[in-house]
C-alpha cells in the first residue's frame, strides 16, 4: 500500500532539509570528501543530539525514537539530495537493521543504543551478490575467530563496530567485531565516489561474538539487505531529484543561439523523461517504505523492485544532468559529477539492477 | 449566486423531507420532471440552473437518502464521466460559459437523457498537435453561422445528434483569440461523415466535412473569440475521464497489483517456452515495474489532487505510452509466428496484434508524447517555451498546416 505522508512526517522533512542545508552544503561536501575520515564528527553528534536522526527508526527499548520506515525514508531521501558525507547508511541502515533483523536480544541491547545516540558508528561487511564470501569463522578456546578479507566495506575505517558475514563451515554466520580487536585491520581505498568511503577489512584470527546462532545468519542477512535496499532506494530518489533540479535550473539560464537552452525540445524532452523516471522511482521507493513499515509479505519483492528501479533512475538522471551542463558538466568545479559518482557507487553497493530484477522474478515465483 | 453552504447533514435532511412529499414509489415521467425542477437531477449544479448548488460532499449525503428510499434517477452529476460523458462534455462548458438561452435549451435535455450521444469536432487535418490552428470557418449570416471546413478523429459521427464544434470566427487576431465554440446539429445536409479505416482494421473514427452547414448564433458557447477557453473546460472533462481508465486502449485489462502485474507477460513467456531465459525475465520485470510505478504514481497524484493542483497527474499518459508499446511488443514476440496472422475482418480475434497497433492511440491521441513532453517541461519544470513564429501574428498571416490527402473511405 502506498500511503500519503502525515503532516508530522512532512514537518520532519522540512526540519531535516534545513539541517542539511546548514551542515551539508556543497562546500562542506567538497571539504569532507577530501578527508580520510569522510565525515564531520561534530555534525554527526549534533545530528544525533538535536534531531535524533541516527535513532529515528530504532525502537525506544533500544534507545531510539521508535519511529518507522516512512520517517527513515524521508531522512535518507533528504540526505541523498544533499549528498551528505557521513556513515549514516552504514551505521543506521546496514548495521542497525542487521541487528534488528537478528534474534539476538543481547546484541541489540548492547549495540543499538550506541548506534541510536551516534556514539557508535557501525557497519556491515557482507559479500555483494556475485562475489564470494572470503571470511571464515572458526571456534577456538571457547570463542569465535574470524580470518579472511572483506573488500570495500562502507565506512569500515571509522567504524567502532563491524558486523561481519562469515562462513562457519555450517552455514553463514554473522559476527560482531569491535574496532581495536587484535587481528582486525582496515585499509581505506581511493574511491570513484569520494562522498562514500570504502575500506578493505582484513581479519587474521580476530575475536568475534556471534550474532544469534552461528551458522544461522543467512536469513538475518537477507532481511537486512532487503531493508537496506529500501533505504538506499530512498537515498537514490533524493539524489536523482537533486540532479534533475540542478540540470533544469542550469537550462533556464544557459543561453545559446539567442535563447535559454531549456527552450530546445531536444533538451526539454530529455528533462520531461527524466521527471517521469524520478517520480516513478519515488513511487517505487515509497511503496517499499510502506511495505517495510507494515512488515508486509510484499517486502522482498517491493524491495528488489525499488532497488533496481531507483538505481536506474538515479544513474540515468545523474548522467543526463552532466549532459545538460555540456562542457561545464565535465568540470570538477560544477557539482554534477558528484551526483554522477554517487549514483554509480550506489548502483553497485547492494548488487546491480539486473541482480535485483532477477530477484523480483524469483520472489514472484516465475 | 446559486452556491449553497448546506452541510452534508442539512442536505440529507432536505432530501429526506423532499422525498417524503414527492416520492411515491413510481419511476415515471412525472417523477423525472419533479427531480429536474427540484434540482435533484444534478444537485451540484447552481441553484438557478437546474441544480441546488450543493458541494459534492453534501450531494453524496443527499444521494444516500435517495438510495435508502429506493428513489432512482437523480444525482447524474455524481456519476463518472463514462456513465454520462455528454453531461460533462457539453454540460460543463455550458455551465461555465453558456448564455441563458442555450442553457435553457440543452441542460434539461442533458438531464432527461434526450441529449446523450454526441461527437467532437475539434481536430483538423491541418491542426492536430497545434489545435488552436484550426481553419474551419464560421461566418455570421443574419442570426446563423455558416460553417465550412473539415474535421477529423471524430468518434460516433453517424449516431450523433449534436457535435461540439471549434471553428474560426475571426482571422485578423492571433490564433487562440479568433476561435469560437458551438453546439451544432449533426443531422443536416451540409454535414458529411466518412469513416476512417485504422491500421487495426477497425473504423472507430471519422472525417467530417462541413459544407455551408448552419448553426444558430445562439448556440455558440461563450462569446465570439472565447472558444479556446470554453474548449478547455470540455477537454478537462475528457482528460479526467481518460485518466481514470484502467485498461489498455483496446480493452486489455492491465493489472496493477504487486503480485499480478506481470501475469500476462509471464504467461506469454511460459507459452513460448522462454520463461527460463534470463533476458526474457529481465524484460518482464522491467515492463512490470513500469506498470506498477505508474499505477502507484497515479495514486499519489489522486491524493495530491484532493489538496490542489497536481503536477504528477500530467506524467501518467506519457509513462503509459512505453508501458503499452513495450508490453505489446513483448507479447507479440513471445507469441512467435502466430503473430504473423491477423484477421482484418475480425480484429478482436487477434488481441496481441491489435494491442501492438492500439498502443499508438495512447502515444499519439489526446496530445502526442512529444506534446506531453513540451507540456511537462514547460508547466511542471518551468523550462521556457521554444520559438513560436505564430505568436501575436494575425492568423490570416500565419503559415498554416494543410491536409496532405483525405484518409477516409468514400
Amino acid at each position: 500500500m502506498i500511503r500519503e505522508f502525515t503532516e508530522e512526517q512532512d514537518e520532519l522533512r522540512t526540519t531535516v532539509r534545513k539541517f542539511l542545508s546548514d551542515h551539508s552544503d556543497e562546500t562542506e561536501v567538497r571539504r569532507l570528501m577530501d578527508t580520510e575520515q569522510g565525515y564531520d564528527p561534530e555534525v554527526w553528534q549534533t545530528m544525533a543530539a538535536q534531531l535524533g536522526l541516527q535513532g529515528i527508526a530504532i525502537p525506544e527499548e533500544y534507545g531510539g525514537q521508535g519511529f518507522g520506515w516512512p520517517e527513515l525514508g524521508i531522512v535518507l531521501e533528504e540526505m541523498g539530495r544533499a549528498l551528505l558525507c557521513a556513515p549514516f547508511f552504514s551505521s543506521v541502515v546496514l548495521a542497525a537493521n542487521t541487528l534488528l533483523a537478528s534474534e539476538d536480544t543481547d546484541a541489540k541491547q548492547r549495540f543499538l543504543p550506541g548506534i541510536a545516540d551516534g556514539s557508535v558508528i557501525a557497519t556491515l561487511a557482507f559479500p555483494r551478490p556475485g562475489t564470494p564470501l572470503r571470511v571464515k569463522a572458526e571456534q577456538a578456546d571457547g570463542g569465535w575467530r574470524l580470518t579472511g578479507t572483506a573488500p570495500l566495506v562502507t565506512d569500515a575505517h571509522v567504524a567502532q563496530l563491524l558486523l561481519v558475514a562469515a562462513d562457519t563451515g555450517d552455514g553463514l554466520g554473522l559476527f560482531a567485531v569491535e574496532a581495536g580487536t587484535d587481528g582486525l585491520r582496515t585499509t581505506l581505498r581511493p574511491t570513484l565516489d569520494q562522498t562514500r568511503k570504502l575500506a578493505d577489512v582484513e581479519l587474521t584470527g580476530a575475536a568475534a561474538t556471534p550474532l544469534g546462532e552461528p551458522g544461522n545468519g543467512a536469513k538475518t542477512l537477507a532481511r537486512a539487505l532487503d531493508l537496506a535496499a529500501v533505504g538506499l532506494a530512498a537515498e537514490q530518489v533524493g539524489g536523482a531529484q537533486a540532479a534533475l533540479d540542478m540540470g533544469v535550473e542550469y537550462m533556464k539560464v544557459r543561453v545559446q543561439f539567442g535563447q535559454p537552452i531549456g527552450a530546445f525540445q531536444a533538451l526539454k524532452h530529455m528533462a520531461a523523461d527524466a521527471l517521469v523516471e524520478v517520480e516513478t522511482a519515488r513511487s517505487a521507493a515509497y511503496y517499499a517504505l510502506f511495505a517495510a513499515e507494515d512488515d508486509s509479505d510484499e517486502l522482498p519483492v517491493a524491495a528488489s523492485l525499488a532497488a533496481a528501479y531507483c538505481t536506474d533512475a538515479f544513474v540515468s538522471t545523474a548522467h543526463q544532468n552532466i549532459q545538460f551542463h555540456g562542457g561545464m558538466g565535465f568540470t570538477w568545479e560544477i557539482p554534477a559529477h558528484l551526483y554522477f559518482k554517487r549514483a554509480r557507487s550506489s548502483q553497485l553497493l547492494l548488487g546491480e539492477p539486473e541482480y535485483h530484477r532477477a530477484q523480483v522474478a524469483e520472489r514472484l515465483g516465475f | 449566486m446559486g452556491k449553497s453552504t448546506m452541510s452534508p447533514d442539512e442536505a440529507a435532511e432536505a432530501a429526506r423531507s423532499w422525498l417524503s412529499d414527492h416520492w411515491h414509489g413510481t419511476d415515471d415521467a412525472a417523477w423525472h420532471d419533479a427531480l429536474l425542477s427540484a434540482g435533484w437531477a444534478a444537485p451540484t449544479w447552481p441553484a438557478d440552473t437546474y441544480g441546488r448548488g450543493l458541494s459534492r460532499e453534501a450531494a453524496r449525503a443527499a444521494a444516500d437518502e435517495f438510495r435508502a428510499a429506493g428513489a432512482p434517477g437523480g444525482f447524474l452529476d455524481l456519476a463518472s464521466f463514462h456513465e454520462h460523458p455528454w453531461l460533462h462534455l457539453l454540460g460543463n462548458p455550458l455551465l461555465a460559459f453558456g448564455s441563458a438561452e442555450i442553457k435553457e435549451y440543452f441542460l434539461p435535455r442533458l438531464l432527461n437523457g434526450e441529449v446523450s450521444v454526441g461527437c467532437l469536432l475539434y481536430s483538423e487535418p491541418g491542426a492536430g498537435s497545434d489545435l488552436a490552428g484550426v481553419q474551419t470557418r464560421a461566418e455570421l449570416d443574419g442570426d446563423t453561422y455558416v460553417v465550412n471546413g473539415q474535421k477529423i478523429w471524430t468518434t460516433g459521427g453517424h449516431q450523433a445528434k449534436y457535435g461540439l464544434l471549434l471553428a474560426r470566427t475571426d482571422w485578423d487576431v492571433p490564433k487562440h483569440a479568433g476561435l469560437s465554440f458551438f453546439v451544432i446539429d449533426m443531422q443536416q445536409p451540409g454535414i458529411e461523415v466518412r469513416p476512417i479505416r485504422q491500421i487495426t482494421g477497425d473504423t472507430e473514427f471519422n472525417e467530417v466535412f462541413l459544407t455551408d452547414a448552419r448553426v444558430p448564433a445562439a448556440w455558440m458557447i461563450g462569446a465570439p473569440g472565447q472558444g479556446w477557453k470554453a474548449l478547455q473546460i470540455a477537454l478537462a472533462a475528457e482528460r479526467t475521464g481518460m485518466g481514470s481508465m484502467s485498461s489498455s486502449m483496446s480493452g486489455t485489462a492491465i493489472k496493477t497489483g504487486l503480485r499480478d502485474a506481470a501475469d500476462d507477460l509471464v504467461e506469454a513467456a511460459r507459452r513460448a517456452g522462454r520463461l527460463d531465459d534470463p533476458q526474457t525475465r529481465q524484460e518482464i520485470v522491467r515492463i512490470m515495474s513500469w506498470r506498477l510505478t505508474n499505477a502507484w504514481t497515479g495514486r499519489r497524484a489522486a491524493a495530491e489532487i484532493k489538496r490542489g493542483p497536481s503536477s504528477l497527474a500530467s506524467l501518467g499518459k506519457l509513462a503509459m505510452s512505453r508501458i503499452l508499446h513495450a508490453g505489446a511488443d513483448f507479447t507479440y514476440r513471445m507469441q512467435g509466428e502466430e503473430s504473423l496472422v491477423y484477421d482484418y475482418d475480425n480484429p478482436l480475434a487477434c488481441p496481441v496484434d491489435r494491442d501492438l497497433m492500439f498502443a499508438f492511440i495512447n502515444s499519439i491521441g489526446g496530445g502526442s508524447d512529444q506534446i506531453q513532453r513540451n507540456i511537462i517541461s514547460e508547466r511542471v519544470l518551468g523550462l521556457p517555451k521554444g520559438y513560436e513564429p505564430d505568436k501575436g501574428v494575425p492568423f490570416r498571416d500565419v503559415r498554416k498546416g494543410a491536409a496532405t490527402r483525405s484518409v477516409s473511405q468514400a
